[in-house]
């Protein structure tokens, strides 16, 4: 089994048989160009929001409004271009100024305040969510008519929309930050064990915040890419928020698993659409993300708390003599 | 006798009644097994297991008398955890037979284990804190119900019960979370001896009871183990403590390498004669006293100026490079707070503390990592991060050692973490790149020393720093202590472990009360000072404490 890396590439192997399976299925539909670019792009915004809550899982805490700051952002980006005529770059950087404003405050409620993650950014989200009509006016705004602005994600280079390549790049940054970066280490030190690692003097407080706050960044860049792809939506981001999480938890399970991972992550992210674009082009049914995204979730914790290496390790760790220290996932940081 | 533990507690409860003395002195090797005259509550015939290529229990042999208590010791590694998980059911032997009160047990079934009588208290108790006792005693299953509802006044009156047959005195309505360390394991034992459950209990078997109890509850423990005894149920007490092991048991197995090297009465055993049945070719243990002491003019490198957090109050000392400072006292009297206060992990409420001369500032361990001070917690949980591997583990508290623009170097970690494992002599010398909490628990805190020594910290602040680990283990941590303060730092102990602090430390500060009471130099630096200064009786300044010159007169009488 491990030979054949079945477990860590298990997605891979899926994928792969997705293809091959849909391939056969309807070779005309499936086979083709536009299908790779369709997915490629229309999952780059999803895959975003996967890395986007890595960033505070591998720190030991969930943010739950990174939803709710794509809807804001890509409000903000529309209605100040469309209803005000501003500046793209400008709009661009204050819907983006939105979200790290976001982060820093989830981080404030989190840190300072104390408040469990889940909460405070449940809160947050709810309370985003009524800024976002406040600044929509309630009514949905429309795309600003500008090339720009649509080439800023749609223009196309060698076949796929540019929005791929910026998801590569951001994928790049981060697996570099959390792989290979005293600052990664230290986050994932965070998540396994903050008190083991406030202890080793790291300031769990700081990175906790700073987590939260990339990942509302992320989210916000998320949104204006969104709004550039497909136009502002009051409520997408909120039908994002599950996929990346599943996403991400399946991710989990594939290539060092265990462990929250930006690859992992992807390879999660493209093998589901594409059994669901795989599915949607032989039965035609509407249902069927809703569906996948649900089970995948439910799905890939299970494998996660199941997979052999887990649960090799629980049972390494019970065997040990003199109390081998136990799996202990607390996602709330300790102040410092 | 100066090596016995320093506990009197139990000196009052009765010899159970019922346990056949055994028959033969020490010293006549494994023919004879100890405790034939009685009733065999367990009997076991050429148990064994192998896990791949590794043989983690050669046949075995045991016996166990009713009522009698059998210790079973060796060294991390040796086979117990192996021989407790067949009893349990949790591995299957490749050969063997046990029978459990004469009764034949199907081996591999935890439900057979639970059925045949075999109970299990392990190091982690498994209990709930918020709730109440009784809750923990049967919420796993058996409340007494009337038409689906819980009996109160039943549940009440069964759990006095089912404690009072385990010996503890507790109202069953109290939060497990107020209980002491002891009440709690006393809780654990009754809920394991429940009536309820099941049948008959025959066998109890104590996994390292009193490895996180403080000093002075191991004798309240030892008292439960022998009323639990007088109920005819036979006890595998397993322990890396010696002193408890001659103090409770009638007889004692020894594994060494998964082979049984002896099983032996204890009656003729002492101290030493245990050690070296444990450790095969001898452990060198260290001593500070075959160490020459800093000079007097030596830099002062850790001061500490009226330190006060938690329960320390105004507490002020200095150590000299080269020296190694203990810190003993009873639970509550501030030592378990003052190495956490001194390095930031607890808050400072007022005092200052100094290292080479720089004042440091409180209530942050990354001010005291940067100032020099290193901080070994009592307690793995909160010093392992789980989910990352040995190399992770170890390389934590100084991550840009090994950066290279634009990343950490991992090659460059891994060989400086084989030079570790080297150093320490860590096994699996192959698992570098495994997670840290698959390691033994001596191998752990090993890397855990690795992961400061690594800094070069100029001062070394080590809480319990061998608490649950073999007596090899120590001692070479006990070795890299001293090595440290001959290199040039210096270190300070705290310890429930008074034989430690006599072995590695050239100073004891005794605290009681939040205050150090006492410091004990030299000759005085012995159990019996050290008990009578924790708790303070009779002689009330130092200079009465530090003066008793026969540290055989005090001690214990048990």
């Amino acid at each position: 089994m491990s030979r054949l890396g079945l477990d860590r590439f298990s997605a891979l192997y899926l994928g792969a048989a997705f293809i091959i399976m849909f391939g056969i299925w309807t070779p005309h539909l499936f086979l083709t160009m536009s299908t790779v670019d369709t997915i490629a792009s229309s999952q780059a915004i999803g895959a975003m929001l996967g890395i986007a809550v890595i960033v505070p899982l591998a720190t030991g805490v969930f943010d739950l409004s990174i939803g709710a700051v794509v809807n804001l952002t890509a409000v903000i980006a529309a209605v100040l271009m469309q209803q005000h005529n501003w500046n793209m770059w400008a709009a661009i950087a204050v819907a983006v100024a939105a979200g790290i404003i976001i982060g820093v405050v989830n981080g404030f409620i989190v840190v300072r305040l104390r408040v469990s993650a889940f909460i405070a950014t449940l809160g947050t989200a709810t309370i985003i969510g009524a800024v976002q009509t406040i600044v929509a006016n309630q009514t949905q705004p429309l795309q600003p008519n500008s090339t720009l602005w649509q080439n800023l994600t749609q223009y196309e280079v060698g076949g796929f929309q540019v929005i791929v390549f910026y998801l590569l790049a951001i994928a790049l940054f981060f697996w570099w930050l959390l792989d290979h970066t005293p600052m990664g280490r230290q986050l994932y030190a965070v998540g396994g064990n903050p008190e083991a690692a406030r202890l080793s003097g790291i300031n769990v407080a700081k990175w906790t915040w700073v987590s939260l706050i990339i990942s509302a960044t992320l989210s916000g860049v998320a949104g204006v890419l969104y709004c550039s792809l497909s136009g502002p939506s009051l409520t997408f981001g909120s039908a994002l928020l599950l996929p990346a999480y599943a996403a991400a938890f399946l991710g989990s399970t594939q290539l060092r698993p265990g462990r929250f991972n930006i690859w992992g992550t992807i390879i999660a992210v493209y093998v589901l659409a594409t059994g669901i674009q795989g599915l949607q082009y032989v039965t035609g049914v509407q249902w069927l993300g809703d569906m996948f995204n649900g089970v995948a979730l439910v799905v890939a914790v299970a494998f996660a708390a199941l997979s052999p290496g887990l649960k090799s390790r629980r049972k390494r760790a019970a065997e040990a003599d003199g109390g081998a220290a136990q799996e202990k996932k607390t996602p709330e940081p300790v102040a410092g | 006798m100066s090596d016995h533990f320093p506990m009197s507690a139990v000196s009052d409860v009765a010899e159970p009644g019922n346990v056949a003395e055994p028959g033969n002195v020490a010293g006549q090797g494994n023919a004879a097994e100890p405790g034939e005259a009685g009733e065999a509550a367990l009997e076991v015939h050429g148990l064994c297991k192998t896990f791949g290529a590794t043989r983690a229990l050669l046949p075995l042999d045991l016996r166990v008398g009713r009522g009698e208590v059998h210790a079973l010791v060796g060294e991390n590694g040796s086979g117990k955890s192996t021989f407790i998980k067949l009893l349990s059911g949790y591995h299957k032997p490749d050969a063997g037979e046990v029978l459990v009160g004469g009764h034949q047990l199907a081996l591999g079934s935890a439900a057979a284990s639970h059925a045949a009588g075999c109970r299990f208290v392990h190091q982690d108790l498994g209990l709930i804190a918020s709730e109440t006792v009784l809750d923990n005693l049967y919420a796993g299953n058996g409340y007494p119900t009337a038409f689906g509802t819980v009996n109160g006044r039943v549940a009440r009156k069964l759990a006095a019960e089912d404690l009072a047959r385990a010996g503890v005195d507790l109202d069953p309505r109290r939060v497990v979370g107020t209980l002491s360390p002891a009440e709690q394991t006393g809780v654990a034992i009754a809920r394991a001896l429940r009536r309820s459950d099941g049948g008959g209990p025959q066998l109890l078997v104590l996994d390292e009871p009193t490895a996180r109890l403080p000093d002075r509850e191991v004798g309240v423990l030892l008292a439960l183990v022998r009323s639990v005894t007088k109920a005819g149920v036979a006890v595998i007490y397993v322990s890396h403590r010696i002193d408890e092991v001659l103090e409770v048991a009638e007889s004692v197995s020894v594994l060494r390498d998964g082979r049984k090297v002896a099983s032996r009465p204890v009656a003729g055993l002492d101290h030493a004669s245990l050690v070296a049945l444990l450790a095969g070719d001898g452990v060198e243990e260290a001593d500070v006293s075959t160490h020459v002491p800093p000079p007097p003019d030596a830099p002062v490198l850790l001061a500490v100026d009226k330190l006060t957090s938690g329960r320390l109050r105004e507490v002020s000392f200095e150590v000299r490079q080269g020296e190694v400072v203990g810190i003993a006292g009873i639970t509550g009297s501030g030592r378990e707070t003052v190495l956490a206060a001194i390095f930031g992990g607890e808050p400072r409420e007022a005092g200052q503390v100094t290292v080479a001369g720089q004042p440091v500032r409180g209530g942050r361990p990354d001010y005291g990592v940067a100032a020099g001070l290193a901080y070994l917690p009592p307690d793995r949980r909160s010093a392992v991060v789980s989910g990352q591997t040995a190399r992770e583990n170890l390389v934590l508290a100084k991550l840009r050692v090994h950066w290279r623009w634009p990343k950490i170097s991992r090659r460059a970690e891994r060989s400086e973490t084989r030079t570790w494992f080297s150093r320490l002599n860590v096994r699996p010398v192959t698992g570098i790149e495994q997670p840290l909490s698959s390691f033994s628990g001596g191998n752990q805190q090993k890397i855990l020393f690795g992961k400061w020594l690594r800094l070069d910290p100029k001062v070394l602040l080590l809480d319990e720093p061998t608490q649950g680990v073999d007596i090899a283990t120590k001692a070479a941590l006990h070795k890299e202590i001293l090595a440290a303060a001959d290199a040039g730092a210096c270190a300070v102990v705290s310890s429930s472990d008074a034989g430690e602090l006599i072995a590695v430390c050239h100073r004891i500060l005794v605290m009681r009360d939040g205050r150090i009471a006492v410091t004990l130099i030299g000759k005085d630096r012995t159990m019996a000072n050290m008990t009578r200064a924790s708790l303070g009786t009779g002689a009330e300044n130092a200079g009465n404490a530090a003066s008793a010159d026969n540290p055989a007169s005090a001690g214990n009488a048990a």
